[in-house]
Protein backbone atom coordinates (compact mmCIF):
# COMPACT_ATOMS: atom_id res chain seq x y z
CA UNK A 1 0.00 0.00 0.00
CA UNK A 2 1.47 3.27 -0.54
CA UNK A 3 1.83 6.48 1.48
CA UNK A 4 0.74 9.59 0.80
CA UNK A 5 -0.34 13.05 1.90
CA UNK A 6 -2.46 13.73 -0.64
CA UNK A 7 -4.68 15.21 1.87
CA UNK A 8 -4.69 14.81 5.38
CA UNK A 9 -1.47 14.61 7.34
CA UNK A 10 -1.92 17.03 10.35
CA UNK A 11 -1.44 20.41 11.01
CA UNK A 12 2.32 20.82 11.92
CA UNK A 13 5.65 21.42 9.92
CA UNK A 14 7.31 23.87 8.47
CA UNK A 15 4.82 26.74 6.28
CA UNK A 16 6.32 25.91 2.57
CA UNK A 17 5.75 22.49 2.99
CA UNK A 18 2.00 22.94 4.81
CA UNK A 19 1.41 25.24 2.07
CA UNK A 20 2.76 22.70 -1.05
CA UNK A 21 1.26 19.38 0.12
CA UNK A 22 -1.65 20.18 2.57
CA UNK A 23 -5.38 20.69 0.27
CA UNK A 24 -6.67 23.88 1.46
CA UNK A 25 -10.64 23.75 2.37
CA UNK A 26 -11.21 25.67 -0.70
CA UNK A 27 -10.06 22.85 -3.12
CA UNK A 28 -12.24 20.64 -0.85
CA UNK A 29 -15.09 22.29 -1.47
CA UNK A 30 -14.56 22.59 -5.17
CA UNK A 31 -14.33 18.62 -5.56
CA UNK A 32 -17.19 18.06 -3.26
CA UNK A 33 -19.06 20.91 -5.84
CA UNK A 34 -17.84 19.11 -8.58
CA UNK A 35 -19.15 15.56 -6.96
CA UNK A 36 -22.16 17.67 -6.40
CA UNK A 37 -22.84 18.45 -9.98
CA UNK A 38 -22.15 15.31 -11.24
CA UNK A 39 -24.87 13.99 -9.30
CA UNK A 40 -27.66 16.33 -10.31
CA UNK A 41 -26.59 15.68 -13.61
CA UNK A 42 -26.73 11.72 -12.87
CA UNK A 43 -30.67 12.49 -11.46
CA UNK A 44 -31.26 15.13 -14.47
CA UNK A 45 -30.29 11.94 -16.90
CA UNK A 46 -32.61 9.62 -15.13
CA UNK A 47 -35.43 11.95 -14.92
CA UNK A 48 -35.46 12.07 -18.78
CA UNK A 49 -34.46 8.27 -19.24
CA UNK A 50 -37.15 7.32 -17.17
CA UNK A 51 -39.25 10.14 -18.84
CA UNK A 52 -38.46 9.40 -22.27
CA UNK A 53 -36.84 6.27 -22.83
CA UNK A 54 -39.14 3.53 -21.52
CA UNK A 55 -41.70 4.22 -24.10
CA UNK A 56 -39.94 6.26 -26.37
CA UNK A 57 -42.49 5.35 -29.17
CA UNK A 58 -45.82 3.58 -29.90
CA UNK A 59 -45.69 2.29 -33.38
CA UNK A 60 -48.79 2.63 -35.55
CA UNK A 61 -50.88 0.01 -35.06
CA UNK A 62 -50.82 0.51 -31.32
CA UNK A 63 -51.18 3.89 -31.46
CA UNK A 64 -54.17 3.85 -33.74
CA UNK A 65 -55.96 0.90 -31.30
CA UNK A 66 -55.33 3.66 -28.78
CA UNK A 67 -56.12 6.59 -30.51
CA UNK A 68 -59.22 7.15 -28.29
CA UNK A 69 -57.56 7.04 -25.25
CA UNK A 70 -54.29 9.00 -26.54
CA UNK A 71 -56.82 11.82 -27.50
CA UNK A 72 -54.84 15.05 -28.98
CA UNK A 73 -52.07 14.57 -26.33
CA UNK A 74 -48.02 14.43 -27.92
CA UNK A 75 -46.46 11.11 -28.34
CA UNK A 76 -43.99 9.88 -30.32
CA UNK A 77 -44.88 7.30 -33.33
CA UNK A 78 -43.44 4.94 -35.48
CA UNK A 79 -44.04 3.51 -38.76
CA UNK A 80 -42.87 2.45 -42.34
CA UNK A 81 -43.20 5.11 -44.88
CA UNK A 82 -45.69 3.66 -47.25
CA UNK A 83 -44.67 4.10 -51.23
CA UNK A 84 -46.78 6.12 -53.25
CA UNK A 85 -48.45 7.83 -50.51
CA UNK A 86 -45.53 10.84 -50.14
CA UNK A 87 -47.28 14.19 -51.15
CA UNK A 88 -45.57 17.56 -51.05
CA UNK A 89 -47.84 20.30 -49.71
CA UNK A 90 -46.75 24.27 -48.96
CA UNK A 91 -45.95 23.74 -45.61
CA UNK A 92 -44.28 19.97 -45.50
CA UNK A 93 -45.50 17.15 -46.42
CA UNK A 94 -48.53 14.30 -46.24
CA UNK A 95 -47.62 10.40 -46.40
CA UNK A 96 -49.16 7.37 -44.32
CA UNK A 97 -47.38 5.54 -42.31
CA UNK A 98 -47.70 1.49 -41.43
CA UNK A 99 -46.44 -0.99 -38.85
CA UNK A 100 -48.64 -4.47 -38.63
CA UNK A 101 -50.69 -3.80 -41.38
CA UNK A 102 -52.25 -0.51 -39.91
CA UNK A 103 -51.77 2.81 -42.26
CA UNK A 104 -52.13 5.30 -40.42
CA UNK A 105 -52.34 8.89 -42.34
CA UNK A 106 -49.97 11.38 -41.59
CA UNK A 107 -50.13 15.38 -41.89
CA UNK A 108 -46.60 16.94 -41.50
CA UNK A 109 -45.56 20.58 -41.08
CA UNK A 110 -41.82 19.83 -40.53
CA UNK A 111 -38.68 19.40 -43.13
CA UNK A 112 -38.47 16.05 -43.72
CA UNK A 113 -34.59 14.66 -43.15
CA UNK A 114 -32.36 13.89 -45.70
CA UNK A 115 -33.65 10.30 -45.72
CA UNK A 116 -37.02 10.33 -45.63
CA UNK A 117 -38.10 8.48 -48.43
CA UNK A 118 -40.48 5.45 -48.80
CA UNK A 119 -40.34 2.46 -47.23
CA UNK A 120 -38.19 3.73 -44.86
CA UNK A 121 -38.70 3.60 -40.23
CA UNK A 122 -39.77 7.03 -38.83
CA UNK A 123 -40.54 8.41 -35.74
CA UNK A 124 -42.97 11.02 -35.78
CA UNK A 125 -43.78 13.49 -33.19
CA UNK A 126 -47.26 14.93 -32.63
CA UNK A 127 -50.69 14.14 -31.70
CA UNK A 128 -54.36 12.70 -33.57
CA UNK A 129 -56.86 15.18 -35.06
CA UNK A 130 -59.27 13.07 -35.48
CA UNK A 131 -58.20 9.71 -37.93
CA UNK A 132 -54.73 12.02 -39.03
CA UNK A 133 -51.96 12.20 -37.17
CA UNK A 134 -50.41 15.91 -37.36
CA UNK A 135 -46.80 15.66 -37.20
CA UNK A 136 -44.32 18.78 -35.70
CA UNK A 137 -41.03 16.47 -36.24
CA UNK A 138 -39.79 13.73 -38.61
CA UNK A 139 -37.14 11.32 -37.57
CA UNK A 140 -35.74 8.45 -39.59
CA UNK A 141 -34.76 5.54 -38.03
CA UNK A 142 -32.55 3.74 -40.22
CA UNK A 143 -31.74 -0.10 -40.04
CA UNK A 144 -28.68 -1.29 -39.01
CA UNK A 145 -27.71 -3.18 -42.23
CA UNK A 146 -25.12 -1.54 -44.52
CA UNK A 147 -24.94 -1.80 -48.06
CA UNK A 148 -23.23 -0.74 -50.62
CA UNK A 149 -24.34 1.54 -53.04
CA UNK A 150 -22.54 -0.13 -56.36
CA UNK A 151 -20.93 -3.25 -54.96
CA UNK A 152 -19.25 -4.03 -58.07
CA UNK A 153 -17.80 -0.30 -58.73
CA UNK A 154 -15.36 0.73 -55.73
CA UNK A 155 -14.59 5.00 -55.15
CA UNK A 156 -11.12 5.99 -57.47
CA UNK A 157 -8.08 7.53 -55.80
CA UNK A 158 -6.50 9.86 -58.23
CA UNK A 159 -8.92 8.73 -60.56
CA UNK A 160 -7.45 4.98 -60.54
CA UNK A 161 -9.93 2.38 -60.08
CA UNK A 162 -8.36 0.29 -57.34
CA UNK B 1 12.15 5.85 -13.73
CA UNK B 2 10.95 4.97 -16.83
CA UNK B 3 12.47 1.48 -18.06
CA UNK B 4 13.89 1.68 -21.64
CA UNK B 5 11.57 -1.02 -22.23
CA UNK B 6 8.21 0.42 -21.45
CA UNK B 7 9.35 3.95 -23.96
CA UNK B 8 10.18 1.42 -27.05
CA UNK B 9 6.85 -0.25 -26.54
CA UNK B 10 4.76 2.92 -26.29
CA UNK B 11 6.74 4.61 -29.28
CA UNK B 12 6.00 1.23 -31.06
CA UNK B 13 1.99 1.36 -30.09
CA UNK B 14 1.97 5.46 -31.69
CA UNK B 15 3.47 4.75 -34.71
CA UNK B 16 1.53 1.99 -35.40
CA UNK B 17 -1.71 3.56 -34.43
CA UNK B 18 -1.05 6.79 -36.54
CA UNK B 19 -0.31 4.35 -39.41
CA UNK B 20 -3.39 2.01 -38.93
CA UNK B 21 -5.61 5.34 -38.18
CA UNK B 22 -4.17 6.94 -41.68
CA UNK B 23 -5.35 3.33 -43.27
CA UNK B 24 -8.59 3.66 -41.34
CA UNK B 25 -9.20 7.31 -42.68
CA UNK B 26 -7.85 6.38 -46.38
CA UNK B 27 -10.26 3.48 -46.75
CA UNK B 28 -13.38 5.02 -44.66
CA UNK B 29 -13.42 8.61 -47.24
CA UNK B 30 -11.64 7.06 -50.77
CA UNK B 31 -11.81 3.27 -51.07
CA UNK B 32 -15.36 2.29 -49.63
CA UNK B 33 -18.15 2.67 -51.34
CA UNK B 34 -21.63 4.71 -50.59
CA UNK B 35 -24.36 3.26 -48.63
CA UNK B 36 -27.27 2.26 -50.70
CA UNK B 37 -29.47 4.25 -48.10
CA UNK B 38 -27.26 6.66 -46.17
CA UNK B 39 -24.88 7.42 -49.29
CA UNK B 40 -21.71 9.31 -48.06
CA UNK B 41 -23.18 9.40 -44.51
CA UNK B 42 -21.99 5.86 -44.10
CA UNK B 43 -18.30 7.04 -43.27
CA UNK B 44 -19.16 7.75 -40.19
CA UNK B 45 -19.39 4.17 -39.38
CA UNK B 46 -15.57 3.47 -39.45
CA UNK B 47 -15.17 6.46 -36.54
CA UNK B 48 -18.28 6.07 -34.39
CA UNK B 49 -19.10 2.37 -33.15
CA UNK B 50 -15.00 2.24 -32.97
CA UNK B 51 -14.94 4.55 -30.27
CA UNK B 52 -18.11 3.57 -28.47
CA UNK B 53 -16.08 0.24 -28.01
CA UNK B 54 -12.88 1.68 -26.84
CA UNK B 55 -15.16 3.43 -23.94
CA UNK B 56 -16.30 -0.05 -23.34
CA UNK B 57 -12.67 -1.39 -23.18
CA UNK B 58 -11.37 1.49 -21.19
CA UNK B 59 -14.31 1.30 -18.39
CA UNK B 60 -13.79 -2.75 -18.48
CA UNK B 61 -9.73 -2.19 -17.61
CA UNK B 62 -10.93 0.22 -15.23
CA UNK B 63 -13.14 -2.10 -13.14
CA UNK B 64 -10.52 -4.97 -13.16
CA UNK B 65 -8.18 -2.58 -11.98
CA UNK B 66 -10.53 -1.50 -9.22
CA UNK B 67 -11.58 -5.35 -8.81
CA UNK B 68 -7.65 -6.13 -7.65
CA UNK B 69 -6.85 -3.06 -5.84
CA UNK B 70 -10.17 -4.17 -3.39
CA UNK B 71 -8.76 -7.31 -3.47
CA UNK B 72 -6.69 -7.74 -0.39
CA UNK B 73 -4.51 -10.16 -2.31
CA UNK B 74 -3.59 -8.10 -4.73
CA UNK B 75 -3.53 -4.75 -3.46
CA UNK B 76 -1.17 -2.50 -4.96
CA UNK B 77 -1.63 1.00 -5.90
CA UNK B 78 -0.63 0.35 -9.40
CA UNK B 79 -4.06 -1.05 -10.03
CA UNK B 80 -5.65 2.11 -8.77
CA UNK B 81 -4.03 4.32 -11.27
CA UNK B 82 -4.47 1.98 -13.93
CA UNK B 83 -7.85 2.29 -12.95
CA UNK B 84 -7.86 6.08 -12.98
CA UNK B 85 -5.79 6.52 -16.18
CA UNK B 86 -8.09 4.15 -18.00
CA UNK B 87 -11.35 5.71 -16.37
CA UNK B 88 -9.67 9.31 -18.20
CA UNK B 89 -9.17 7.89 -21.67
CA UNK B 90 -12.64 6.28 -21.27
CA UNK B 91 -14.44 9.44 -20.78
CA UNK B 92 -12.89 10.97 -23.98
CA UNK B 93 -13.50 8.50 -25.96
CA UNK B 94 -17.31 8.48 -24.66
CA UNK B 95 -17.42 11.92 -24.95
CA UNK B 96 -16.16 11.31 -29.05
CA UNK B 97 -18.80 8.47 -29.14
CA UNK B 98 -21.71 11.31 -28.29
CA UNK B 99 -19.88 13.98 -30.64
CA UNK B 100 -19.51 11.69 -33.61
CA UNK B 101 -22.94 10.46 -32.74
CA UNK B 102 -24.48 13.73 -32.83
CA UNK B 103 -22.69 15.09 -35.86
CA UNK B 104 -24.29 11.37 -37.53
CA UNK B 105 -27.47 11.70 -36.01
CA UNK B 106 -28.39 14.82 -37.34
CA UNK B 107 -28.75 14.06 -41.35
CA UNK B 108 -29.44 10.95 -40.65
CA UNK B 109 -32.17 10.75 -38.45
CA UNK B 110 -32.77 15.03 -38.75
CA UNK B 111 -32.18 15.54 -34.98
CA UNK B 112 -28.69 16.17 -32.94
CA UNK B 113 -30.12 14.91 -29.86
CA UNK B 114 -33.29 12.91 -28.79
CA UNK B 115 -34.01 11.16 -25.31
CA UNK B 116 -34.22 7.60 -26.62
CA UNK B 117 -32.27 4.75 -24.37
CA UNK B 118 -29.04 4.11 -26.35
CA UNK B 119 -28.56 7.88 -26.29
CA UNK B 120 -29.54 8.27 -22.58
CA UNK B 121 -27.94 5.85 -21.01
CA UNK B 122 -24.54 6.74 -23.05
CA UNK B 123 -24.85 10.32 -21.64
CA UNK B 124 -25.27 8.67 -17.98
CA UNK B 125 -21.81 6.69 -18.39
CA UNK B 126 -20.26 9.68 -19.74
CA UNK B 127 -21.36 11.42 -16.38
CA UNK B 128 -20.63 8.69 -14.60
CA UNK B 129 -17.46 8.32 -15.15
CA UNK B 130 -16.99 12.18 -14.46
CA UNK B 131 -18.22 11.13 -11.50
CA UNK B 132 -15.51 9.01 -11.09
CA UNK B 133 -13.04 11.28 -12.07
CA UNK B 134 -14.21 14.13 -9.49
CA UNK B 135 -14.15 12.13 -6.86
CA UNK B 136 -10.72 11.23 -7.31
CA UNK B 137 -10.35 14.76 -6.83
CA UNK B 138 -11.64 15.27 -3.48
CA UNK B 139 -8.87 15.15 -0.94
CA UNK B 140 -8.02 11.90 0.84
CA UNK B 141 -5.33 9.67 1.14
CA UNK B 142 -3.87 7.41 -1.15
CA UNK B 143 -5.90 4.39 -0.23
CA UNK B 144 -8.98 5.75 0.85
CA UNK B 145 -9.08 7.08 -2.52
CA UNK B 146 -8.52 4.13 -4.13
CA UNK B 147 -11.33 2.19 -2.58
CA UNK B 148 -13.88 4.79 -2.89
CA UNK B 149 -12.79 5.25 -6.84
CA UNK B 150 -12.88 1.69 -7.23
CA UNK B 151 -16.32 1.18 -5.60
CA UNK B 152 -17.78 4.02 -8.16
CA UNK B 153 -15.86 2.75 -10.91
CA UNK B 154 -17.58 -0.85 -10.21
CA UNK B 155 -20.96 0.64 -10.12
CA UNK B 156 -20.62 2.58 -13.16
CA UNK B 157 -19.36 0.10 -15.28
CA UNK B 158 -23.20 -1.50 -14.59
CA UNK B 159 -24.28 1.38 -17.35
CA UNK B 160 -22.08 -0.32 -19.83
CA UNK B 161 -24.21 -3.60 -20.73
CA UNK B 162 -27.81 -1.62 -20.27
CA UNK B 163 -25.94 0.60 -23.15
CA UNK B 164 -25.18 -2.08 -25.33
CA UNK B 165 -28.28 -4.02 -24.37
CA UNK B 166 -30.42 -0.60 -24.76
CA UNK B 167 -31.29 -1.11 -28.20
CA UNK B 168 -32.61 -4.52 -27.59
CA UNK B 169 -34.43 -4.14 -24.34
CA UNK B 170 -35.99 -0.76 -25.19
CA UNK B 171 -37.76 0.67 -28.59
CA UNK B 172 -34.74 3.38 -29.95
CA UNK B 173 -34.09 5.66 -32.20
CA UNK B 174 -31.08 4.34 -32.94
CA UNK B 175 -30.54 0.98 -34.59
CA UNK B 176 -29.68 -2.18 -33.67
CA UNK B 177 -26.56 -3.79 -33.18
CA UNK B 178 -24.95 -3.97 -36.68
CA UNK B 179 -21.72 -6.69 -35.66
CA UNK B 180 -22.48 -7.45 -31.75
CA UNK B 181 -26.31 -8.65 -32.70
CA UNK B 182 -27.81 -11.62 -31.28
CA UNK B 183 -27.05 -13.46 -33.97
CA UNK B 184 -23.89 -12.52 -34.50
CA UNK B 185 -24.13 -12.08 -38.23
CA UNK B 186 -22.66 -9.05 -39.21
CA UNK B 187 -25.27 -6.94 -41.43
CA UNK B 188 -22.49 -5.04 -43.46
CA UNK B 189 -21.02 -5.63 -46.65
CA UNK B 190 -17.74 -6.90 -47.35
CA UNK B 191 -14.39 -3.89 -47.52
CA UNK B 192 -17.31 -1.49 -45.52
CA UNK B 193 -17.27 -4.67 -42.55
CA UNK B 194 -13.32 -4.89 -43.34
CA UNK B 195 -12.49 -1.18 -42.77
CA UNK B 196 -14.88 -1.31 -39.83
CA UNK B 197 -12.65 -3.90 -38.36
CA UNK B 198 -9.60 -1.82 -39.21
CA UNK B 199 -11.30 0.95 -37.09
CA UNK B 200 -11.59 -0.95 -34.32
CA UNK B 201 -8.26 -2.40 -34.38
CA UNK B 202 -6.64 1.45 -34.95
CA UNK B 203 -8.53 3.20 -32.35
CA UNK B 204 -8.05 0.13 -29.87
CA UNK B 205 -4.13 0.92 -30.51
CA UNK B 206 -4.46 4.72 -30.03
CA UNK B 207 -6.31 3.67 -26.92
CA UNK B 208 -3.37 1.73 -25.61
CA UNK B 209 -1.13 4.26 -26.58
CA UNK B 210 -3.02 6.83 -24.60
CA UNK B 211 -3.56 4.55 -21.47
CA UNK B 212 0.80 4.10 -21.57
CA UNK B 213 1.16 7.59 -21.63
CA UNK B 214 -1.74 8.92 -18.85
CA UNK B 215 -0.29 5.72 -16.82
CA UNK B 216 2.96 7.09 -16.85
CA UNK B 217 1.94 10.49 -15.69
CA UNK B 218 0.35 8.60 -12.61
CA UNK B 219 2.67 7.16 -11.42
CA UNK B 220 4.86 10.01 -11.44
CA UNK B 221 2.73 11.72 -10.02
CA UNK B 222 2.36 9.22 -7.11
CA UNK B 223 6.19 9.23 -6.68
CA UNK B 224 6.05 13.03 -6.35
CA UNK B 225 3.50 12.79 -3.66
CA UNK B 226 5.31 10.10 -1.48
CA UNK B 227 8.40 11.96 -2.21
CA UNK B 228 6.80 15.46 -0.15
CA UNK B 229 5.75 12.52 2.56
CA UNK B 230 8.91 11.33 2.96
CA UNK B 231 10.51 14.87 3.04
CA UNK B 232 7.49 16.20 5.69
CA UNK B 233 8.20 13.46 8.19
CA UNK B 234 11.49 14.13 7.86
CA UNK B 235 11.23 17.90 8.60
CA UNK B 236 8.82 17.01 10.85
CA UNK B 237 11.18 14.75 13.24
CA UNK B 238 14.04 17.84 13.39
CA UNK B 239 11.44 20.13 14.43
CA UNK B 240 11.43 21.34 18.17
CA UNK B 241 8.29 20.47 20.23
CA UNK B 242 5.97 23.11 20.48
CA UNK B 243 6.22 22.89 24.67
CA UNK B 244 9.57 23.07 24.48
CA UNK B 245 9.93 26.01 22.65
CA UNK B 246 7.25 28.14 24.77
CA UNK B 247 9.40 27.15 27.53
CA UNK B 248 12.20 28.65 26.31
Amino acid sequence: MSRSVSGGIGSGGSRTIKARTLPSKRKARRAWAAVAIVVLAIGFLLYKGLGNSLVYFRTASGAWKDRAQLGTSTFRLEGVVVPGTIHTTGTGVDFAVESSNVSVQVHDTANPPQLFQPNIPVVLVGHFSGNIFLSTQIMVKHSSSYIAAHPNRVATVNGKKL
Amino acid sequence: MESNRYKWVRRVLGVVALLLVAATVVLGLWVTPPDVVQGQLVRLIYVHPPVAWVAYLAYGVTSIGSILYLWKRTRNIKWDLLAASSAEVGVIFTALTLITGSIWGKPAWGVWWTWDARLTTTALLFVLYLGYLALRRVPTDSHRRAVRSGIAGLVAFVDVPIVHQSVVWWRTLHQSATVLNATLSPKIHGEMAMTLLLGFISFTFVYAWMLMHRYQIATMEQRALDVELEQLIEERQYEPEAGSALAQ
